[in-house]
């Protein structure tokens, strides 16, 4: 459940979290906390937050809440997952069309922690962009619309 | 026969009584009765010339006699004054080191002529004692002598010392002379001749010279600045065992800054181990060098590579910033000036 994990509500308290946390992943959940989905990510999210301490922070962010975030992330499906490091945006390839984020939710708390450890070890290593652990079959389809059409 | 330590060749020898006529231990003899006689050679020159000294560190210096097989002071001294070469001829005045000698020459088969001089004969050492007794007035003589002359230099020196000062002080000789006026005569006629030469030119000749040459004498002697008599009867000096001045409590520090601990804070250590885990990690992570306390503004965007955008990542920011105006642009026409509200409409109709 989403209770466990700690929520931001304002531009300002994400742009805190973009800033404060140093040497570990900022995963930001954007989405809804009645969406169906949106809970079924909130609940793995939760259960493996404490195993993943040391490596990662986990916010949740609802999208109402920060518009401007929600256009700049280019938020068009609930829920986006961002990911950052040390106030840097970290792209990863899920051979989805969309690297920026992950849509959806995982399918097995092993993947999202498995996704976790790939984006740390890439960043600790220096790289902005890496590739998804995450067997592609796992991972939500979903169809990009196109900007301005 | 058996082991058998031959001092001289300083080698333990087990060829027995033979050893004694082989080359080796005669050549080291011969060295050594050699050395020994250029010791006593210079001891025996003293005998009728004795030498009386003031005390110096070496003359507490031994020697070693190789027939007794001791060590022996050479010369005599109590601290005070020696008589050089004084232990020596006593030592070898003694009948002990008589017997000794004639062991030692037949021990070592030395040759038996040369034994006679490390021996001295009973006058010889009569002789020797009148001597030094002698030559030991006549050293306290030269003594005596050589103090009195220091005293003599050491009252002169104060009394020019004193003439100095007078003539120094002499501008006010109104306020002077009533102060002074148990002075001794010689000192009052210099003063007066000073002023003298204060007031007029003609005079100076021949006192300033006296003035110079009294003090050319005394500048090789003791150039000194005299800086004033030291009163310490208050607060103590070293030789009566007062607190040094660097350990003592300063006014203004101790009541300024209170209670000062040296060292770091709590906080200043915590940073410091925050700061050591950092380093640990590798230097090449992404946002190495990013700051996390600083202060953004409102407007703030973190560096985001959006969906559609090719390019670099500052661009994406750059690209969202004038979209954002163009957006709020068009809002303002529309409606009234309320901004974030706005925002929100635009993002539900989105979703």
């Amino acid at each position: 459940m989403s209770f466990f994990l700690p929520k931001l509500s304002c531009k300002k308290d994400i742009d805190d979290a973009v800033k404060s946390v140093a040497e570990k992943v900022l995963v930001l959940r954007f989405g809804r906390d009645e969406d169906s989905v949106c809970l079924q990510l909130d609940e793995i999210l939760s259960k493996t937050a404490h195993d993943l301490s040391n490596m990662a922070s986990i916010y949740l962010v609802d999208v109402d809440t920060a518009p401007v975030y929600t256009r700049y992330f280019d938020i068009s499906f609930i829920p986006s997952t961002v990911f950052f490091f040390n106030g840097q945006h970290m792209k990863v390839d899920y051979g989805s069309p969309d690297h920026t984020k992950f849509v959806g939710s995982f399918k097995t708390k092993q993947d999202f922690m498995d996704l976790i450890e790939v984006i740390y070890r890439g960043a600790m290593r220096g790289k902005l962009i890496v590739r998804s652990p995450i067997d592609p079959r796992n991972i939500p389809k979903y169809d990009l619309l196109y900007h301005d059409i | 026969m058996g082991a058998f330590y031959c001092s001289i060749c300083r080698k333990t020898d087990f060829s027995g009584k033979g050893h004694i006529y082989g080359k080796s231990h005669q050549s080291k003899l011969k060295v050594i009765i050699v050395k020994f006689m250029e010791k006593i050679k210079e001891a025996k020159r003293t005998i009728k010339n004795p030498q009386v000294e003031k005390y110096s560190p070496d003359h507490d210096e031994k020697f070693w006699c190789y027939c007794c097989a001791l060590e022996v002071q050479k010369h005599v001294t109590d601290s005070n004054i020696s008589v050089l070469y004084g232990g020596l001829l006593e030592h070898m005045s003694t009948p002990e080191h008589r017997t000794n000698t004639h062991k030692f020459w037949w021990d070592n088969k030395a040759d038996p002529k040369l034994r006679d001089k490390f021996i001295i004969t009973e006058e010889a050492t009569e002789r020797f004692k009148s001597e030094v007794s002698k030559a030991l007035e006549q050293f306290e003589e030269k003594e005596d002598v050589f103090i009195k002359q220091q005293a003599a230099v050491i009252r002169s020196q104060e009394q020019h010392r004193l003439e100095v000062l007078q003539s120094v002080s002499e501008p006010d000789p109104e306020l002077e002379q009533p102060a002074e006026v148990d002075q001794h005569s010689s000192k009052h006629t210099a003063r007066s001749s000073h002023s003298h030469s204060y007031e007029m030119e003609p005079q100076p000749g021949p006192s300033h010279e006296d003035f110079t040459s009294h003090g050319q004498w005394n500048e090789p002697g003791l150039g000194l600045t005299f800086i004033g008599y030291q009163d310490t009867s208050s607060s103590g000096n070293v030789h009566t065992g007062a607190v040094p001045p660097w350990l003592l409590e300063e006014p203004d520090e101790a009541s300024g800054s209170g209670q000062q601990e040296m060292g770091p804070s709590l906080q200043e250590f915590l940073k410091h181990k925050e700061q050591e885990k950092l380093k640990k990690l590798p230097p090449n992570r992404v946002g190495a060098n990013f700051d996390h306390s600083s202060h953004t503004d409102a407007n703030w965007l973190p560096s985001f590579g959006r969906v559609w955008n090719s390019g670099r990542r500052w661009q994406s920011r750059h690209q969202f910033r004038e979209e954002e105006a163009k957006t709020r642009g068009k809002r303002k026409w529309e409606g009234d000036g309320k901004a974030t509200k706005k925002q929100k409409d635009l993002s539900n109709g989105e979703l």
